[in-house]
């Protein structure tokens, strides 16, 4: 099984219509395809292919909560906890802001009365639909207010891994978040390909570098999708690909109609790359 | 007062509304830009700037780093880490530097003192005066380094150095940890939508995390006519709360080839001012 991922830096350039394009395009040449909604925080692919989600299992994380009977109110929570999320004065028992609490677990495993239990909380979920025989998709959702989505997106990528591998499916298509941080590094990690989506935009071009580092930092095989070709200026794209010895795989010129087709969820129909 | 412009979906038009709004609200009153958008800060662009006066490196986080020499290979550190960062290569413990947060719990639990944290430099916070006279700072995270939401906050701090009436702060698409620190403590949202299906959804999520932090907002429906089916949908979901629709230009595209901004476009000026005064009626 080949795991590739659509990734992109900035937002809108197309990742999500790239990975369901080239997830139909498998698809149709006979090969069995298992796709991964990796951005949980806005997964929009199952809007597009036209899917509700039901009956989704549950993501845990766990998180802190204090028993006030055993707290001395010594304070050596707040100390350790590095992003700040435990508020403490003397003689006061610590407050948890849950929003910045990354769940490492730093508190309760410092805590020299035993004050602070691990509670496991719902975070996320994880939700399976079969389109056809050959075209599984897999879709992680977090739950609002969640600060540290990158475990999350870990847990969704090993399940979707799972059911590629129970299927005996040909390829796991990982569709990420924009950006580059920890949510895109979980999602890209271990990939054997990457597609950077990109536009001709000079804001295009700025952050296609900045994933282009990253891809060649994690040591992954990047390759260039040029979206709306032809919307601005494709040189551009074409310097950095130079630049950076990458090659541009796909072009896909603007059209009017690849964006109709993609509100009225009609991807399926088109056939471009 | 603090206006963030966010949306959920990326690709919307944030930076683009940001820009605009900076330059016409600089005409009566002092502005400060700021792009919070740390993983790919594109502000500064739609603003013209590509160089920047002054550059500070910061560092928002540390990393784990195992002494091999002390290691006993007890397996401790990679058990008790929650963020799988610690992985057993030939029989040595090694941590993976671009999934390792800097929570300390491995050097914590590891019984022979073998792990020390060190500061890494994480990225840096660029400012620089926009052709309009006004500053603009930018976050910007290095590619592969954590703490988005970190530098997001010293972002913010940079605000206080200068005098302002209005600071335009542009959040990155998502809802996790960056944007939740730029919509903190702010005093009101625009958030950015478009006709598109998946917009809307975005648009629905993101107001969850604006309703939680009890802000007050407006929407904007940019490229509203591509589809003008959602957009009334759109439309009848946020009633009273729209701000103003901005119809698509490709003339948008080519202002920003030439690096100038969005409001060269005569038209668009024109919808972005009539948006700003309906801003103004409610803040």
């Amino acid at each position: 099984m080949q795991i590739i991922a659509s990734t992109g830096g900035k937002g809108g350039t197309g990742k999500t219509t790239f990975a369901i394009l080239l997830a139909f395009k498998l698809v149709k040449e006979g090969k069995k395809v298992v796709l991964c909604d990796c951005d949980i925080e806005c997964p929009n692919c199952y809007i597009i292919l036209n899917q509700e989600l039901k009956n989704g299992d549950s993501l845990f994380r766990f998180f802190p909560e204090l028993d006030r009977d055993k707290c001395k109110k010594c304070g050596l929570c707040s100390k350790v906890c590095k992003e700040n999320a435990i508020l403490w004065v003397r003689d006061k028992f610590p407050i948890f802001f849950k929003e910045i609490c990354s769940c490492c677990g730093a508190c309760w495993i410092v805590c020299p009365n035993n004050a602070i239990k691990k509670k496991a909380e719902e975070a996320g979920k994880v939700f399976y639909n079969k389109i056809n025989e050959n075209f599984w998709l897999v879709t992680g959702v977090s739950n609002e207010k969640i600060s540290e989505t990158g475990p999350l997106v870990r847990q969704v990528k090993e399940k979707a891994i799972n059911l590629a591998k129970r299927i005996d499916a040909d390829f796991l298509i990982i569709d990420t978040a924009p950006g580059t941080h920890c949510n895109v590094i979980q999602a890209l990690m271990n990939c054997d390909k990457v597609y950077a989506v990109t536009e001709p935009t000079p804001l295009g071009a700025h952050d296609l570098k900045l994933i282009l580092e990253l891809i060649q930092k994690l040591g992954l095989k990047a390759e260039i999708v040029l979206n709306k070709a032809g919307l601005g200026k494709d040189e551009l794209i074409e310097k950095i690909a130079k630049q950076f010895e990458t090659k541009i795989s796909f072009r896909i010129p603007y059209s009017e109609d690849l964006m109709k087709a993609y509100s009225r969820k009609e991807l399926h129909k088109v056939e471009i790359l | 007062m603090k206006i963030v412009i966010a949306s959920g979906k990326g690709g919307t038009g944030k930076s683009m509304i940001a820009s605009s709004l900076a330059i016409l609200i600089s005409k009566k009153r002092k502005v400060v830009a700021c792009d919070c958008d740390v993983d790919a800060p594109n502000l500064a662009l739609w603003l013209g700037i590509t160089k920047f006066d002054e550059i500070k490196k910061i560092s928002v986080s540390q990393k784990a780093f195992i002494n091999q020499e002390i290691c006993k290979r007890c397996g401790k550190c990679k058990e008790y880490c929650q963020f799988f960062a610690i992985e057993k290569v030939n029989e040595e413990f090694k941590v993976n530097q671009f999934l390792c947060e800097g929570c300390g719990v491995c050097k914590i639990v590891c019984p022979f003192n073998a792990i020390e944290l060190r500061e890494v430099e994480s990225g840096e916070i660029r400012i620089n005066y926009s052709a309009y006279d006004f500053p603009v700072i930018s976050g910007f995270l290095y590619p592969g380094q954590t703490g988005s939401g970190k530098i997001v906050e010293l972002v913010k701090k940079e605000i206080e150095r200068f005098e302002y009436e209005i600071a335009i702060l542009d959040a990155p698409a998502g809802l996790g940890c960056p944007v939740i620190a730029a919509l903190k403590d702010a005093d009101y949202a625009i958030l950015v939508t478009e006709p598109s299906p998946t917009a809307f959804l975005d648009l629905k999520r993101i107001l969850k995390l604006v309703n939680h932090f009890n802000l007050q907002y407006g929407v904007v429906i940019n490229k509203f006519d591509l589809n003008e089916k959602i957009s009334d949908e759109i439309e009848s979901f946020v009633s009273k709360n729209l701000l103003g629709k901005i119809p698509y230009d490709k003339r948008i595209v080519d202002c920003l080839i030439s690096l100038k901004p969005a409001i060269f476009v005569k038209e668009v000026e024109k919808k972005i001012k009539i948006m700003l005064s309906e801003l103004f009626s409610r803040i």
